[in-house]
């Protein structure tokens, strides 16, 4: 049985006009790429630092 | 696909030729999100708008760049109708690659349309005034504010959901599957829409083993629909039964109060009608005696009147009429007649004729009686004259001039060409200060004997008397 109040609070606002420059900016755009680019120069400063 | 490190193209090798960085994991990512975006693709073909959406950002958490993914993430957010965040993913797609962009036609398509803008901006605040309006509880205006954000924009599937939430929360289970049935022919595998479509059509279809709140109230009432109402009709309610006792008291109580009724109110009101009716009668009667009335004494006086003309019209006959039923005057002439006839008396026959024309009017007798008269007036006429003219010349000569121009009248009467008589009145009226008789007397001798020693006279005396 689905309860409604519990249902309602899965339902939010929806994004208007305006405020979509903000959400826009705000969007986290980090992707796989750019992770493992990160770990692949991190993993080559700490080898150059070993050495 | 290029280097993440010098930005070559890469090869079928996993280094990059130009800078030699190893790039087969990088080369992995990439193509992992080119699968998921296949499979967003796939998934948008067949109208799983929700699983393209997943896929598609997998797609992009593997790859940002990823263009088409980006790009088709915003087409199936638009179809869902989640325009803004639409907008966003195409914006950043633009951002990504300016050139040889397809999101930059789907940008321009709703910027160039300000009204369609402006209609999806009030779609979206409708929306969200009537989550607002759900959460303080008050669902009749939500649904009212949805059925609007709908009816301007059909594809909003959380706005569908939504009211399908209203709709069951008040269980009208119809109309919830009505809305949910919407959001399935947007997007077909939307997993709150499948759960809510579930829990719908638990309470529709029946089910002996589990008796539902809702399937309890949907067995007791017929629902239909008739144009945007709902109607809802008791079924299958049966009054209890009663024992014949009962149902015989019950029945006479009814009786009794429908006799009541009949007597305290129904008789009344009849005996009132019936009143009224005969108190109008009676005015009508009254009135038309009235008008009989007043008719009847215009009659009686009209009566009185044609009697008392009837009398003076007998009193009239009788002095026109003798006793034997002849004319008077018709007797009077033909005596008159007679006796001129046999005694050749001027002044008999001239006495019997003044008192027949004193009687009657000569115009209105007949033309017999007409014709004697005249036959005899012109027999004892210029005789006659001829005796008034001696008559009045003494009168005159003696001085009595009332008396001369009462017997020159006379003389002039009974012949019209007796123009001493004629002269000798005009002198009698100058005599007497009557001046305008006289002058016209006078004309009239000018005028009917000219040329002669009286008209000369009477247009000296006419002079004279016009000097004085």
């Amino acid at each position: 049985m689905i309860n409604f109040e519990e249902e309602l609070k899965k339902f939010h606002p929806s994004l208007e006009v305006e405020d979509a420059e903000d959400a826009i900016y705000n969007q986290d755009l980090t992707d796989m790429a750019d992770l493992l680019v990160k770990m692949i120069k991190e993993s080559e400063e700490k080898s150059n630092e070993v050495s | 696909m290029f280097c993440y490190n010098c930005g070559c193209h890469l090869s079928e090798h996993d280094f990059c030729t130009a800078c030699g960085a190893d790039v087969s994991l990088y080369k992995r990512i990439m193509y992992v999100s080119n699968m998921y975006y296949n499979e967003g693709l796939e998934k948008a073909s067949v109208r799983d708008l929700t699983g393209a959406v997943t896929s598609l950002r997998q797609s992009l958490k593997f790859n940002k760049n990823n263009i088409e993914a980006r790009n088709l993430l915003g087409l199936v957010y638009f179809e869902i109708g989640e325009v803004v965040a639409a907008l966003s993913e195409w914006v950043i797609s633009k951002n990504l690659r300016p050139e040889k962009n397809v999101a930059d036609d789907y940008i321009s398509m709703l910027q160039s349309n300000s009204s369609r803008l402006d209609s999806i901006n009030q779609t979206i605040k409708k929306y969200n005034q009537a989550l607002v309006y759900c959460m303080q509880d008050s669902k009749d205006l939500a649904v009212i504010q949805l059925k609007k954000v709908l009816s301007l924009n059909p594809r909003f599937i959380r706005a569908h959901q939504l009211l399908a939430l209203l709709y069951m929360d008040s269980e009208e289970w119809e109309r919830a599957e009505r809305e949910l049935h919407k959001c399935m022919d947007i997007d077909r595998n939307n997993t709150q829409t499948l759960r809510y479509l579930k829990e719908v059509e638990l309470m529709l279809v029946p089910d002996e083993n589990v008796r539902q709140p809702g399937k309890r109230k949907k067995d007791e009432v017929v629902r239909y629909q008739s144009d945007n109402e709902i109607i809802i009709q008791p079924f299958n309610v049966k009054e209890p039964k009663r024992g014949g006792a009962s149902t015989l008291l019950n029945i006479g109580l009814g009786l009794v109060i429908g006799l009541a009724v009949t007597y305290f109110l129904l008789v009344p009101a009849a005996e009132t009608n019936a009143k009224n009716e005969a108190q109008i009668k009676n005015t009508e009667i009254s009135n038309e005696l009235n008008t009989k009335t007043v008719r009847i004494q215009e009659l009686e006086t009209e009566i009185e009147h044609l009697e008392q003309k009837i009398d003076g019209l007998n009193t009239e006959l009788e002095g026109i009429v003798g006793a034997d039923g002849t004319l008077q005057t018709i007797d009077g002439l033909l005596a008159a007649a007679a006796a001129y006839l046999e005694t050749q008396d001027f002044e008999a026959t001239a006495a019997s004729l003044e008192s027949i024309v004193q009687s009657v009017d000569l115009e209105q007798t007949s033309e017999g009686f007409q014709s004697l008269y005249r036959m005899l007036l012109a027999s004892i006429g210029p005789e006659l004259s001829k005796t008034y003219y001696d008559q009045g010349y003494d009168a005159y000569r003696n001085g009595d001039y009332p008396m001369a121009i009462s017997i020159l009248s006379k003389a002039v009467r009974y012949d019209e060409t007796n123009m001493d008589a004629l002269l000798q009145l005009g002198q009698a009226y100058d005599k007497n200060n009557n001046v305008t008789e006289a002058i016209e007397t006078y004309d009239k001798v000018i005028e009917l004997f000219p040329n002669t020693s009286n008209s000369r006279r009477a247009q000296s005396l006419k002079n004279a008397l016009s000097n004085e």
